[in-house]
């Protein structure tokens, strides 16, 4: 007999009920923390001041203002107008004179952008998903990682994709940090050690 | 209790700094899961609802894994079963010698470490690189994790500085946990992204999707998954749920169980490989689902264990624990969860001990995010213990075991503190609730309990 076939077997046959039903009566009404619909901006910006997110925040109008808040980010940082960008035609239609934008990222990259498809007033999470405009490995590589936000939903819930999955879909709520040694909070264990969120008002 | 267990039971009391270095992170963990729990509007009742989901997923698992399996295959994954640890590694290396697999990344996981895995890999001539920051740590110290979520817990900050010295080759040059930190991503860094398989557990395996879900807050895991080209899942067969929303539920409840946190900070579902067109991606997804005694767990009582989401919190909020750390406990699970996993995975003879090593206070119970009853399960295992006769008499009687921990006065002031605050001793608690406890219950009408009228009155016994 097949693994397969002994697993199946010593588990025996469903319990009869109808699973789908059943599954379903379990998601009524969940427990979660209230999210007032009316507060999303407000919420959303507070929860990337907790210390487990730990995001900076800056608002501007639509994708056309990205470029200028880029380059305000590398100019606090003292970074070089340098970057890994994905090729996302709505970024690409901005103008990026004056910034160099490269698709691959380098082992050491210091500065990714990404766009998110929404973030999550709940938690502070930036909701993520690969597509041949949306690479994935930039955004855990990158010292600095800057994410543009264009859409804000309440819940995690409200977040979850409706057609099929993505390759990978994520949801990114703070930096790359470790608590491995002695219980110590540490940024940037692998990953991004700052986050910035570029939350784009106009577009929701 | 076994010579071998008293042994490492002793040697961890008498470590004093293992004591220090538990205590900083379960103390901490413990804290920051009480104000999370205490923001949550209703903790409780999401607790009775995360323990529903999981009897419910455990009560049907064949057909559930069946669909995973079915919508994890049409996503353009490879589902493989494994009935033991043995079926699980041979597959894990099976495929990574079709990949021609040099060096392999893993993310850590404890499904991993109880079938073996990186016992296997080395067999194998595979060069191993463990990523999370803390599975690096143990496996330069050669050691094996003492807690779920912070493997390295027994381990303070001079111990870690001297490994990285001896091994890191640019090494931190001051003496801080940041730089120390800074010194592992340098290290870490090439080999990750240089490794030809990827290999991870899996938090939850998502039914209706046939998603796999990683959960970290260093983003090792997605570190080192996406470059390989081949990422390979082992994941025990109880890790599923129905679907996302069902999965959105529990990993509330397991990043504020575990760190206190609302989210970890990342939360990755995986679903096939590289898709058409991805810029990034393993061309092939391998994932194992693994049995490893769990089909026997659910069939022989122990069904309720088979809810665990690894959070960790039992054994961060467990006196005995935080006495002794994780290693003394001898297996791959340490702590309350592991007193009831081990026997089930290693076999009662060989673990007997465990379930002994425990007073019986509730708290983990109290804490437990899927309302496993982990006394319950405990007391079971004693139980069965007793009637196969693996136990000494003098251990039926209850009394040798009181004993037992009262010649280990740290142990035994640890223990008894809790229980004497919740005025459970004499009550419902744990000496007077052990089955045949007739050695005890002989001496059970003396006053109201104060610790040193134990002491006392053990002391009097022992000279009698
Ligand atoms: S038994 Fe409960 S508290 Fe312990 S690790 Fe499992 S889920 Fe967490």
């Amino acid at each position: 007999m097949s693994a397969r076939d002994a697993i199946l077997a010593a588990l025996g046959p469903a319990s009869g009920d109808d699973l789908d039903r059943a599954a379903a009566a379990l998601l009524i009404d969940p427990e979660r923390p209230p999210v007032d619909p009316t507060q999303l901006e407000e919420t959303f910006a507070a929860r990337l001041l907790l210390p487990s997110v730990a995001a900076s925040y800056a608002a501007v109008a639509g994708f056309a203002d990205v470029p200028a808040a880029i380059a305000a980010y590398c100019a606090e940082h003292g970074l070089p107008r340098h970057l890994c960008a994905p090729p996302d035609p709505r970024l690409d239609a901005a103008d990026w004179s004056g910034i160099d934008r490269h698709l691959d990222p380098a082992p050491d990259e210091p500065l990714a952008l990404a766009v998110a498809e929404c973030g999550v007033a709940e938690t502070g999470s930036l909701v993520m998903r690969t597509a041949p405009t949306a690479p994935m490995l930039p955004n855990f590589l990158a010292l600095h990682h800057v994410v543009v936000v264009p859409r804000l939903v309440a819940y995690l819930e409200d977040a979850l994709p409706t057609e099929p999955m993505p390759r990978g879909y994520y949801w990114i709520t703070g930096v790359s940090g470790t608590t491995d040694i002695e219980g110590t909070y540490v940024r940037g264990a692998h990953g991004p050690r700052y986050l910035h969120v570029i939350r784009l008002i106009s577009e929701n | 209790m076994t010579a071998a267990f008293a042994a490492r039971v002793d040697a961890a009391l008498a470590d004093p700094v293992l004591k220090i270095a538990v205590e900083r992170t379960a103390g901490t963990a413990e804290a920051k899961r009480t104000l999370a729990v205490d923001a949550f509007p209703d903790f409780e009742a999401a607790r009775t609802r995360a323990a529903a989901i999981k009897d419910h997923v455990v009560a049907n698992l064949g057909a559930y894994l069946e669909r995973f399996e079915a919508n994890a295959t049409a996503a353009g994954a490879t589902v493989h079963w494994a009935s033991t640890a043995q079926e699980a590694c041979d597959i894990v290396l099976a495929l990574c010698r079709q990949a021609k697999a040099k060096s392999v990344a893993r993310s850590k996981s404890m499904l991993g470490e109880e079938i073996g895995l990186p016992h296997a890999l080395a067999e194998a001539g595979i060069e191993r690189i463990e990523t999370d920051l803390a599975e690096h740590i143990i496996q330069l110290a050669g050691e094996r994790p003492s807690h779920i979520i912070w493997p390295a817990m027994h381990k303070t900050r001079e111990q870690v500085s001297a490994l990285f010295k001896a091994s890191h080759h640019a090494p931190h040059e001051e003496e801080t946990i940041a730089a120390m930190a800074e010194s592992a991503r340098r290290h870490l860094r090439d080999a990750m992204l240089g490794a030809d398989v990827g290999i991870s557990g899996a938090n939850f395996l998502v039914a209706d999707t046939g998603a796999v879900c990683t959960v970290t807050n260093e983003g090792n895991a997605e570190l080192s998954l996406v470059p390989p080209r081949m990422h390979i899942v082992t994941a025990g067969i109880e890790k599923i749920v129905p679907s996302m929303p069902h999965a959105v539920h529990l990993l509330r409840m397991l990043s504020r169980s575990a760190t206190g946190a609302p989210l970890s900070q990342y939360t990755t579902f995986y679903t096939g490989p590289r898709r058409p067109g991805d810029r990034d991606g393993p061309a092939e997804m391998h994932i194992v689902l693994v049995d490893n005694g769990r089909t026997r767990m659910r069939r022989e009582g122990l069904a309720e264990m088979l809810r665990c989401i690894r959070c960790g919190a039992c054994m961060n909020h467990c006196v005995v624990f935080r006495q002794i750390g994780g290693h003394a406990y001898g297996g791959t699970y340490p702590g309350p969860m592991g007193a009831v996993l081990t026997p089930a995975i290693d076999g009662l003879a060989a673990s007997r001990d465990l379930p002994n090593a425990c007073t019986l206070n509730g708290k983990c119970q109290e804490v437990c995010p899927v309302r496993i009853p982990l006394p319950t399960l405990l007391r079971g295992w004693r139980e069965k213990s007793w009637r196969e006769g693996l136990e000494p008499a003098s251990v039926r009687s209850g009394l040798a075991l009181w004993a037992w921990f009262a010649r280990r006065p740290r142990l035994y002031r640890a223990a008894t503190a809790t229980a004497l605050k919740s005025a459970r001793l004499m009550g419902g608690g744990w000496l007077s609730r052990l089955p045949l406890a007739g050695g005890w219950t002989r001496h059970r009408d003396m006053p109201a309990p104060a610790p040193k009228s134990f002491m006392d009155q053990y002391r009097q016994g022992r000279r009698r």
